[in-house]
């Protein structure tokens, strides 16, 4: 080896070593986190395999029999089946909608308590909107009864009383669809919000003074500084939210959903429920979680690289 | 020392081949007892009564020194959620936590478990330990083989016997026919135009509280909450056990030919206001809708024979009492008519909840005798009916009657102590008509000529379906809650439907049923009779 | 913010909507705690709505004095304490390292931890693992298998980036370690976000209910608040129970539901607005300059 090779080669070894005698400690920091990644992230991901094996309760996960048509056979049958598509149909649908309108309600609530004047007045509205979060579907549901129902819910005697028709809230489809969006919005946009006035907070309050200076009305505020402000929080969470488009939340569709329904409430968690976990058909409910979780994983990609194209940092 | 080494090895080949053919002849039972006491885990349902506590209760203490002292036997009893025990199945047995007897209904999980291996086969231990099961073998009878598969010869579980097989009424408030001058409704005709007759009184029946009348309350379950009526539009002919076998599949008769029939008329009667308008919102369970009854404001409603009994203070027979006075009263009536003219109703047949050993069980003929000395008469009845005084009186007519403990006392799982006594659904002491007398008495509050009468309606002109068992089904494994579901559904959304849409709405629901499995089960299930009985 | 430069107009019409949100959000939840005051009778004819009627406590001597209702609650607050406590330790342990631009490895770390939080595994896999690890029926199997969320962990992580570099770049001349430099300069100006990052650990770990239901059903002295509670709601519901037995158990009463729904909710209804004094400075997702 030449002596400039062997120089090279020293200096590399000199830096190494220099790093890792600084920064030794921080793998040690994430030593745990990983180790914890891997157990309780990892291995189970290695039972994915079942998808394509057949489930036998007394096999480990590497002894299981291959399932037909190379491992596919389960994802075959959930695919020709025709709940299956009724479901993903359902499941895209309503978490569009909880998109559309369930993504910007926290970011408005949160804005109309950033404005409101008395602090302890916002404080007080802050605490009760988050209130709802912390009731059960099951209790959400029972409560959406006692109010909607066609004939003896609460809303529905007003509305006769003063000369009105019910509205079939939660016996006819279309309305149901609402209904539910609506119950999702109610139940976490006061608890969303926690992140965004988290966020409000660090906006430098010097902005809005010289704002005021400029005559700026308060609608024009909110517009170049408020929302500037949240951006970045807001392209986050979004980025996030998208990885989730085709996942599916089991306990509201679950507890609010009624055989009328069932043509728009039955979405992928209630199929798994039914045919995997109810109807033991093991391999085909991790067939159908492996799908949504690679769907998943696609949008979060696409997403991600289209908000660091708009000039946002990314999720990595 | 090559002698001694070769001595060594040799001895050693021996015993390690002799040891496991002496552990298989099990040669610790001698005598009909254990030589080394043997520990077995016990499954106990949780039904989350108050005050109940398993560490605390004289009958576990009963069972565990019988046991100790009879076969020297240790049972250790660990108590399960009862609600979510179907949910739970899978996750005991994948997780081999399942105890050695271990209880459920849904056999169709147990039977694919079986297939697994996950299951014992009960068939050769049955065979093997018979000459010291004589009680069990009494006791469960014909329950015994209820799940012998005629091909492989095995049998993966066994039912509880069950005693009471009453099971559907129909109530109607006496009161409001008294009112209107009416009398119970005797067919199917009557029973429509009481209904009628209740709706058009309102204001008389109810007062300012008119517009909560309700003529016949159904909730989201109407395979159960009007099963006398949809069997009674099924053709007496077809009510037999080839029907049962073939069309049976769903536990509600919802595929014998001719309940469609029963749907049309419900839909009418919905259209015409009769049923409860939100019905299909309240599913089963909901207490809106008992709620409803208690309140006075139903005039009539099918379910569980002796539903308005149960509950104790808070029954419907005590609460409407309290809501509405001494003459408010629901007795039982039987008016659905089939075409032969007959009150034909679906009873029960004599098989619970399904017992069950998983493959994690080694201790098989502990078990069973376990099971055996449940099966002893004198044993169940002290589980049952508990001590003179405290868990039970006699009457003046030397009925026993059940009464609940003291404070101060233990606080008993149920009326009856059904998850101690897994083995048998309903009170017996050996006698039918002794049983019949105390079950009159054993509601809280509630005079015996009602549940006398709700009793004989409930039998009158039942059918229990036989047991056939032809070998398990393959177009069953998996289905069983895709079609249950699509059956409620079919039968929701005919009702709702406008009468001109009624057939279109019950043909697509029950075509879809078909196509989730249902035709497919239909076709299997006629296949196999068919070949065994012929046509 | 100032705002006298305002018009009372927009102030009024803010505040109106405040009150309106207040009675949409706060109402339903009155009722329940409403419902739990009532009479059996009176929940029976559906009469009570915004006022109790013929006020009942029995329902809640019922909770009060039953010691597995206070048992456990006791032990759900012991195990929320002990939980966020674990899941702040290791989120922070995870996050501080990976603001360190130059970490090797760092983008493929990042990526590593990112992907499980779409990779969801499901539960028949969990429940396999958790069974080789002896963790079935285990109060452990509630507390190891959450310790960290990834998506906590993104905010934090943000947020430390957020504080200047400069400030770590002086400590690092004065020959401060990583670690000194994470508990000298970084912590203390991360109370906003480790107050955040605390409340949804503590909520989420209080409200859990379904990791118990499934993978420790055994064990019912262990069992987290929110799943008594979900029995007890569902004890009238649950499927076939009534039709296969052939016999109705009771279930509770509306009012002991009522009741226990309240029971378990009050206590973390109040941590909020505790916390509520450490969101002071701001919790920023992305970058923020000036």
């Amino acid at each position: 080896m030449t002596s400039i090779a062997q120089s090279e080669k020293n200096l590399r070894r000199y830096r190494t070593r220099m790093y890792l005698k600084r920064y030794w400690t921080l793998y040690a920091m994430l030593a745990l986190p990983l180790i914890y990644f891997i157990i309780f992230k990892y291995i189970p991901m290695t039972y994915i395999q079942i998808a394509f094996k057949k489930f036998s309760i007394t096999k480990s996960a590497w002894e299981m029999d291959w399932a037909k048509n190379h491992g596919f056979q389960y994802f075959i049958k959930a695919f020709s089946n025709k709940d299956f598509y009724n479901a993903l149909r359902n499941t895209i649908m309503l978490n569009m909608l909880n998109l559309i309108l369930g993504f910007p309600a926290p970011i408005i609530l949160a804005i109309v308590l950033n404005e409101l004047p008395y602090r302890k007045f916002k404080r007080f509205t802050q605490t009760i909107a988050y209130m709802p979060h912390f009731l059960s579907w099951v209790i959400i549901s029972g409560l959406a009864l006692q109010l909607f129902a066609t004939r003896f819910g609460l809303v529905n005697t007003v509305l006769r009383k003063i000369g009105v028709d019910s509205i079939p809230f939660l016996d006819d489809s279309a309305h149901w669809v609402w209904t539910y969006v609506f119950l999702g919005i109610w139940q976490s946009v006061g608890w969303n919000t926690i992140i965004y006035l988290a966020a409000l907070t660090g906006i430098n309050p010097e902005l809005y003074e010289a704002a005021s200076v400029d005559g700026a009305s308060r609608m024009r505020k909110i517009w170049h500084i408020t929302l500037p402000g949240l951006k970045s929080t807001i392209v986050i969470l979004l980025i996030i939210r998208m990885g989730y488009i085709i996942a599916s939340d089991f306990d509201q569709p679950y507890a609010m959903s009624n055989t009328l329904v069932t043509n728009v409430s039955n979405v992928l968690s209630i199929f798994v429920y039914n045919y995997g976990i109810k109807g033991t058909q093991q391999s085909l409910a991790t067939a159908v979680g492996l799908f949504q979780s690679v769907v998943g994983v696609m949008f979060l990609l696409i997403t991600n690289s289209f908000a660091k194209r708009l000039g946002e940092r990314g999720l990595w | 020392m090559k002698k001694l080494l070769a001595i060594l090895v040799t001895t050693m080949l021996l015993v390690s081949v002799m040891a496991p053919l002496a552990l298989a002849e099990d040669a610790g039972f001698v005598d009909g007892k254990f030589t080394e006491t043997r520990t077995i885990t016990v499954a106990h349902f949780d039904r989350d009564t108050e005050g109940w506590d398993v560490d605390n209760n004289v009958f576990i203490d009963f069972i565990k020194q019988s046991m100790l002292e009879q076969y020297n036997i240790d049972v250790e009893f660990v108590t399960t959620p009862r609600w979510t025990e179907s949910d739970n199945l899978p996750t005991y047995l994948a997780a081999g936590t399942a105890c050695d007897v271990s209880y459920t209904y849904s056999d169709g999980t147990i039977e694919t478990y079986f297939k697994q291996d996950a299951v014992l086969d009960l068939a050769p231990l049955l065979e093997e330990y018979g000459e010291y099961l004589t009680d069990m073998v009494d006791f469960f009878g014909t329950n015994l083989t209820w799940k012998l598969d005629p091909v492989e010869g095995t049998i993966y579980a066994i039912p509880a016997v069950r005693i009471e097989t009453s099971r559907i009424n129909t109530f109607v408030r006496a009161d409001w026919l008294d009112k209107l001058g009416m009398e119970a409704p005797t067919t199917t005709e009557e029973f429509e135009a009481m209904l009628i007759a209740f709706k058009d009184n309102a204001e008389l029946l109810l007062g300012d509280d008119a517009d909560m009348m309700v003529p016949f309350a159904l909730t989201e379950d109407v395979s159960w909450r009007a099963n006398n009526i949809l069997v009674s539009c099924v053709a007496d002919a077809d009510m037999n056990d080839k029907t049962n076998y073939i069309y049976g599949y769903d536990s509600r008769q919802f595929l014998f030919p001719g309940v469609k029939e029963g749907a049309r008329l419900l839909n009418k009667w919905y259209n015409e206001g009769l049923i409860l308008e939100d019905f299909s919102l309240y599913k089963m369970g909901d207490s809106a809708v008992d709620n409803l009854i208690k309140a006075g404001f139903v005039g009539a409603f099918e379910n569980n024979w002796d539903y308005p009994f149960t509950g104790g203070d808070e029954s419907i027979y005590n609460m409407l009492t309290e809501q509405q006075g001494e003459d408010a009263k629901f007795i039982a009536i039987d008016p659905f008519q089939n075409d032969a003219g007959l009150t034909k109703k679906v009873l029960y047949s004599s098989n619970g909840i399904y017992i069950f050993f998983p493959s994690t069980n080694d201790e098989p003929l502990a078990s069973l005798l376990y099971l055996n000395w449940m099966a002893k008469l004198e044993n169940r009845m002290y589980l049952q009916f508990g001590e003179e005084g405290i868990d039970f009186e006699y009457n003046a007519d030397g009925v026993r009657t059940i009464v609940t403990p003291d404070p101060g006392y233990y606080t008993r799982e149920s009326s009856n102590n059904i998850d101690t006594t897994m083995i048998i659904n309903g009170l017996d002491q050996g006698d039918a008509t002794l049983n019949a007398q105390t079950k009159a008495l054993s509601y809280a509050g509630v005079d015996s000529y009602y549940v006398e009468l709700a009793w004989n309606m409930a039998m009158n002109n039942g059918i229990s379906f036989a047991n056939i068992n032809l070998g398990s089904v393959e177009a069953e494994e998996g289905v069983s809650e895709v079609l249950e579901t699509k059956r409620d559904e079919t039968l929701n959304t005919a009702i709702n439907a406008s009468v001109e849409e009624f057939d279109a709405v019950w043909d697509a629901g029950m075509q879809e049923y078909l196509d989730a499995g249902g035709q497919a089960i239909i076709d299997e299930r006629a296949e196999k009779y068919n070949a065994a009985y012929g046509e | 913010m100032i705002k006298s430069k305002h018009s009372k107009w927009g102030d009024y019409l803010v505040v109106f909507l405040c009150v309106i949100m207040i009675l949409v959000f706060f109402l339903p939840v009155w009722n329940v705690f409403v419902r739990s005051f009532s009479s059996p009778q009176a929940l029976i004819r559906s009469d009570v709505y915004l006022w109790p009627v013929d006020i009942d406590f029995t329902a809640y001597t019922l909770v009060l004095t039953d010691t597995t209702y206070t048992w456990a609650l006791l032990w759900t607050a012991m195990l929320t304490i002990g939980c966020t406590i674990l899941s702040m330790t290791m989120t922070t342990l995870c996050a501080y390292p990976l603001i360190f631009e130059k970490l090797r490895g760092r983008k493929f770390i990042n990526g590593f931890i990112m992907l499980t939080m779409y990779f969801n595994a499901g539960t028949i896999p969990n429940y396999l693992l958790f069974k080789s690890l002896g963790m079935i029926n285990s109060p452990t199997v509630l507390i190891f298998p959450y310790c960290i969320s990834v998506f906590n962990m993104i905010i934090m992580r943000t947020f430390l980036q957020n504080i200047p570099d400069s400030l770590r770049e002086s400590a690092e001349i004065d020959g401060a370690n990583p670690v000194r430099t994470l508990i000298s300069i970084y912590l203390p100006l991360s109370t906003s976000v480790l107050a955040t990052l605390s409340l949804f650990y503590a909520v989420g770990r209080w409200n859990g209910y379904s990791d118990a239901l499934m993978f420790m059903p055994q064990n019912k002295t262990y069992y987290p608040i929110q799943l008594l509670l979900y029995n007890i709601i569902q004890s009238k519901e649950s499927l076939d129970a009534a039709t296969q037995e052939g016999f109705s158990t009771p279930g509770a009463s509306d009012a002991l539901k009522a009741a226990a729904v309240m029971f378990a909710t009050i206590p973390i209804l109040m941590i909020y607005p505790w916390l509520q004094r450490y969101f002071i400075a701001g919790v920023t997702l992305g970058a923020m300059k000036g």
